[in-house]
């Protein structure tokens, strides 16, 4: 019988700020029997441990195309995350996971891809982008569009550098309130639209962000001729047991946890609340 | 497989139960209520009485169930789960609250399965007593749990009188009937038609208390109940989650860490989705901070369709716990009979 709640430990191996109030984490398993790699698909989650704190679920980060370590971008926002925003290097958490259904790689083999991300929603967008760039020949072209409140509110600031610089990459990114250094665009996400053309037709789009967000860019995109079944986002509820028996994270008869929290826009539409 | 046992006998069974495990039964509290308490004697048992506020469900999931020991030595931390793997009896539980179990080993069942519960519920034996006459509030006839059973039960006992029919329905039953010679006899056949007899007695003994499921969840399923009416009935709920706490089917629950310096058991509490933080996300965003979106919750989740089709029956054993304890009359049966006719009290 396996031990449904008992969470492995992990190590953090690296603490890195991002923002003023988010951080990302770079775990590795401490014990031999989790030193392989540990499998998973892009979007899906862990449920964290902050012993003494209990747990809450958090979105892998990193790509399973780089399986030695995970990373999770964590906003500090609650007592638990608090606490883990106070740990440090070699300190322990726990890890229990992955959990969901995660995005559909292979599905996206072949065709382009748009990345729609705003402020801490691209965290499990980066885990899919960064799959995507490492199997780089298996799809075609990328585009990723990313907006935050402020110019210090943008998340993996060298990686938005890096990838501005690819030539294999179309990205923009946009804040919507600029500071004095801030040269680029100003603007909500989907102002970014008018700068890039796409072929609906044979496009996936991935779509994260705070609920407002998602409900315009996800309302252009139908406007822009995309069907419901090639917008795909990724939800978040409370969550708690990670396997759909606590019922925290329940939509109708589905849970987030289980059969999310990867969705496409037509499935979206079918959940009751 | 069924056999009689005397009623003076059953004092020798339940010693002998006593020496096998843990015994769970009704029994008079000290201020002459009725509970379910773990037993020293066999006197202590009562035979007859009404079912208990509480559910016996504690004995499965214990409102707060240690999961997993974690202990700190420097900067290194040590998990261990945490099992119980005591023996127990659950001897003279009613047919709703035997059901009440089964529904719940059948939620944690699903996969992937819930190791912690089901280590419980393996060890778990249920001796259940069939309801010659049905409690004031029950409406177990409407939900296919009582008064009689015929699944969901280890043993089922029916009192014929100066014996018990004692109906055995799986290895743990046939392991709690054995070993002790003379006591059990096969059954004969009047016994079984008395049985029969008295179940539709029983039948036909119920009070007013009825629960018409079919017509609440072709409308809960298919959003049919007018928002204005979830708004009018959620008016009538305090917010208590009384009603969740007493259902033996429900089984919400959040995970917390208890203890404080280096030690702590993670535990799995009680949780009631009637409570407004149940579904309040770290970043302040809440999709059900209505009461009436949180009623609505309960009830498709007890009453959809959509359930129905995944476990197979409704998500209630009609024990009409909740008619009792609810302060504001938001019970099952009121809610539903609410749905059916499009109206709440006028």
């Amino acid at each position: 019988m396996n031990d449904t709640f008992l969470p492995d430990i992990a190590r953090l191996l690296d603490v890195r700020d991002e923002t003023p109030d988010t951080k990302t984490f770079t775990l590795r398993f401490r014990d031999l029997k989790n030193a392989g790699p540990f499998h998973f698909l892009p979007g899906q989650f862990l449920e964290l441990s902050v012993f003494g704190y209990g747990e809450a679920p958090f979105c892998i980060a990193s790509s399973p195309t780089r399986p030695h370590t995970l990373e999770t971008t964590v906003r500090r926002t609650g007592q638990l995350t608090t606490a883990l925003h106070r740990l440090g290097n070699g300190e322990e958490v726990g890890v229990r996971g992955p959990f969901g259904n995660g995005f559909d790689v292979e599905a996206a083999h072949g065709k382009d891809l748009l990345f729609v991300a705003g402020g801490i929603g691209l965290p499990p967008l980066r885990s899919l982008i960064w799959n995507v760039l490492d199997e780089r020949s298996r799809f075609g072209k990328v585009t990723i569009l990313y907006g935050a409140r402020t110019p210090a509110d943008l998340v993996y600031k060298q990686e938005l550098e890096e990838w501005g610089k690819r030539s294999d990459v179309e990205f923009h990114v946009t804040v919507d309130m600029a500071d004095s250094n801030w040269t680029g665009n100003v603007g909500v996400v989907s102002t970014l639209f008018q700068q890039i053309s796409l072929k609906p037709e044979s496009t996936l789009a991935y779509v994260c962000g705070p609920p407002i967000m998602i409900r315009f860019v996800v309302h252009d995109l139908l406007a822009l001729g995309f069907k419901e079944e090639a917008v795909i986002s990724t939800l978040e509820r409370m969550m708690q047991c990670g396997i759909g028996k606590c019922n925290h994270c329940a939509i109708g008869h589905r849970y987030v946890c289980r059969d999310g929290p990867v969705f496409n826009y037509s499935q979206i539409r079918e959940l009751v609340e | 497989m069924a056999f009689t046992i005397e009623r003076q006998a059953i004092t020798k069974w339940l010693q002998k139960l006593l020496e096998s495990g843990e015994v769970i039964a009704p029994v008079r509290g000290p201020c002459g209520d009725i509970l379910f308490s773990t037993i020293r004697s066999p006197e202590q048992v009562v035979w007859n009485f009404q079912n208990p506020l509480h559910p016996p469900k504690q004995f499965v999931l214990p409102q707060t169930d240690p999961i997993v020991t974690i202990k700190r030595n420097d900067e290194r931390f040590e998990v261990e789960p945490t099992y119980d793997d005591t023996r127990r009896f659950l001897f003279n539980v009613r047919s709703c609250d035997a059901k009440g179990i089964a529904f719940l080993t059948r939620m944690y069942e699903m996969e992937p399965a819930d190791a912690s519960y089901l280590r419980r519920a393996n060890n778990l034996t249920i001796i259940s007593l069939a309801c010659n006459i049905p409690c004031p509030l029950g409406f177990c006839v409407c939900t296919g749990s009582g008064p009689f059973l015929s699944d969901g039960y280890d043993v089922q006992l029916t009192d014929l009188g100066e014996s018990y029919l004692v109906e055995v329905a799986s290895e743990k039953g046939e392991a709690a009937v054995s070993g002790v010679p003379n006591l059990f006899r096969p059954a004969t056949e009047d016994a079984v038609s008395q049985r029969k007899r008295l179940e539709t007695e029983a039948k036909n003994h119920f009070e007013q208390e009825t629960c018409h499921f079919a017509s609440a969840m072709r409308r809960i399923s298919t959003g049919r109940v007018p928002d204005a009416l979830w708004e009018k009935m959620s008016d009538s709920c305090l917010e208590c989650g009384g009603c969740n706490m007493a259902c033996p089917t429900c089984y919400c629950f959040s995970v917390r860490d208890l203890g404080c310096d280096g030690t702590w058991i993670r535990c799995r509490l009680w949780d009631s989705c009637q409570y407004p933080a149940f579904t309040l996300e770290a970043s302040g965003h809440n999709p059900r901070a209505h009461r009436k979106e949180r009623m609505k919750r309960r009830f498709f989740h007890k009453v959809s369709a959509q359930y129905y089709q995944r476990d197979a029956t409704v998500g209630c054993v009609g024990c009409g716990r909740c008619i009792k304890v609810c302060l504001g009359a938001t019970n099952m049966p009121a809610v539903v009979a609410a749905i059916r006719m499009g109206k709440w009290n006028e």
